[in-house]
């Protein structure tokens, strides 16, 4: 998990608009996923280290937000280095640890409102279609952001909370108090998002993509 | 205000407290959810600048609240704001009244605090000139301005709560609906709050189980079991309230 958000600065990266930021990211990404040569891949991941510290973030900094890719990346390069071999292992790693670095330098210089503009627009050609509202789709997306530290800090309340009462690490028993405390949450969360005038009047296309009033029961 | 933004909703920064209000009438109202009368048949109107409403949890206080702003249709009745339907005209009335909830991590949408308060704006489509000027004068208007870069979750409970708050003002409403806004906050934040209540030129109505919040309402009304069973000035229905929950 990448647990960073956008940090006001005046870096080059920082004045380039959101939308050529992402296409760009989304460039890199995929040619990275055709390049297999380790010391290829080992420049690539110099350059995303070059570009990430050019955002006026620290290298301390960058660790501490992507710590959670790093657990993930060491866990995926120690299997691959067991089912496969070292220099499949130190490729793989190379190349996800440049495009997590270079991720990681576009959501710190794009604040979360460009992002979902930018969405929305990527969203249009399919809510033109009928697949989707792209407003709605967009703000999931913010919404993840918004609270996957919310949910973080959830689970660890109610670890505690077991942990008090006895109860040793156990998955089940935290995923389903978890998953009520966010089912709950979500609930209040849509009042909310309604009663602050969501969705915008612009992107609303008729009275059927209007979220209703809560029905009282028959 | 620039010419793409939509027509004032009212309010006002310098204004004198409770100077801005709004006619808000429910004709024999009703919710009935899951089999349960949540409100039974209320009849109210409420102009006052302040008014408390108290009452035991489930009796009905915040269903009332978000009838208001069409958030919970009546299933007999109707609710109406300066005369428009709460529900069909839903989103003209919650232009002109804003909803301050329980917990400000159920109300705050986006992470970063000028872009939380930006969020409400957009949905009503002002300008990104005019989004910009309110964005300031909301966070000036509480003396928050030093947060408006942080990260929402980096911010203490109160701060979050006047977020939150802010957020609501930037779209200057006629009228703020408080859903129990001191619950989360220690005692410092909650004077802070009041202070703020206190000094705000809209109208508010307030649920809480706070009485001291209360205590000066021209006004305070006391729900039981979707019923309304006390309406009178705040000292006469505090005590009543007290009296019967002893």
């Amino acid at each position: 998990m990448i647990a960073a958000l956008a940090r006001p600065g005046t870096s080059p990266l920082h004045r380039i608009a959101a939308a050529p930021k992402l296409a760009g990211l989304a460039i890199v990404a995929t040619v990275l996923f055709f390049v297999d040569e380790p010391r290829l891949l080992a420049a690539a991941f110099a350059a995303a280290l070059v570009v990430a510290r050019s955002t006026g973030t620290r290298f301390a900094e960058i660790g501490r937000d992507l710590r959670g890719a790093a657990v993930v990346l060491a866990v995926l390069g120690l299997a691959d280095w067991w089912l496969i071999d070292g220099p499949t292992a130190i490729a793989v790693v190379l190349r996800l640890a440049a495009i997590a670095l270079f991720a990681h330098a576009v959501t710190m210089t794009t604040s979360t409102a460009e992002l979902t503009e930018v969405l929305e627009r990527i969203f249009g050609p399919a809510e033109r279609l009928g697949l989707l509202d792209a407003a709605r789709a967009a703000l999931t997306v913010t919404l993840a952001l918004r609270f996957v530290p919310l949910i973080v800090e959830e689970a660890n309340a109610i670890r505690e909370a077991q942990a008090a009462r006895g109860l040793d690490a156990s998955p089940l028993a935290l995923a389903v108090p978890l998953m009520v405390r966010v089912i709950v949450r979500s609930e209040a969360l849509a009042d909310a998002i309604d009663a602050r005038g969501f969705p915008p009047e612009g992107a609303r296309r008729g009275a059927a993509r209007h979220i209703p009033a809560r029905p009282p029961s028959p | 205000m620039s010419d793409t933004s939509p027509e004032r909703a009212g309010g006002a920064t310098g204004a004198e407290p409770g100077t801005l209000s709004q006619t808000i009438v429910f004709s024999d109202a009703s919710v009935v959810r899951s089999g349960r009368t949540v409100l039974d048949r209320i009849s109210i109107g409420f102009e006052e600048p302040r008014v408390g409403i108290v009452g035991l949890n489930g009796s009905g206080k915040s269903t009332l609240l978000k009838c208001i702003i069409g958030l919970v249709a009546p299933s007999a009745g109707a609710i109406t704001v300066d005369g428009r339907d709460a529900i069909r005209d839903a989103r003209a009335v919650r232009r002109t009244t804003g909803f301050l909830f329980q917990d400000p991590d159920n109300q705050i949408v986006m992470p970063l605090v000028a872009e939380d308060l930006a969020f409400g704006l957009k949905n009503h489509g002002f300008s990104a000139a005019e989004i910009a000027t309110r964005v300031a004068a909301a966070l000036d208007r509480l003396a928050i301005t030093h947060l408006r870069e942080r990260r929402i979750h980096e911010l203490s409970g109160g701060e979050k709560q006047l977020v939150a708050l802010a957020g609501v003002l930037a779209l200057e409403p006629r009228t703020v609906l408080f859903d129990e806004p001191t619950s989360h906050l220690d005692l410092k934040n909650r004077n802070r709050l009041r202070d703020v209540l206190q000094a705000l030129p809209e109208q508010a109505i307030v649920v809480s189980h706070d009485l001291d919040l209360l205590a000066d309402f021209p006004r305070v009304v006391m729900i039981e079991a979707g019923r309304v069973v006390r309406d009178g000035a705040a000292r006469e229905v505090i005590a009543r309230y007290r009296e019967a929950n002893r």
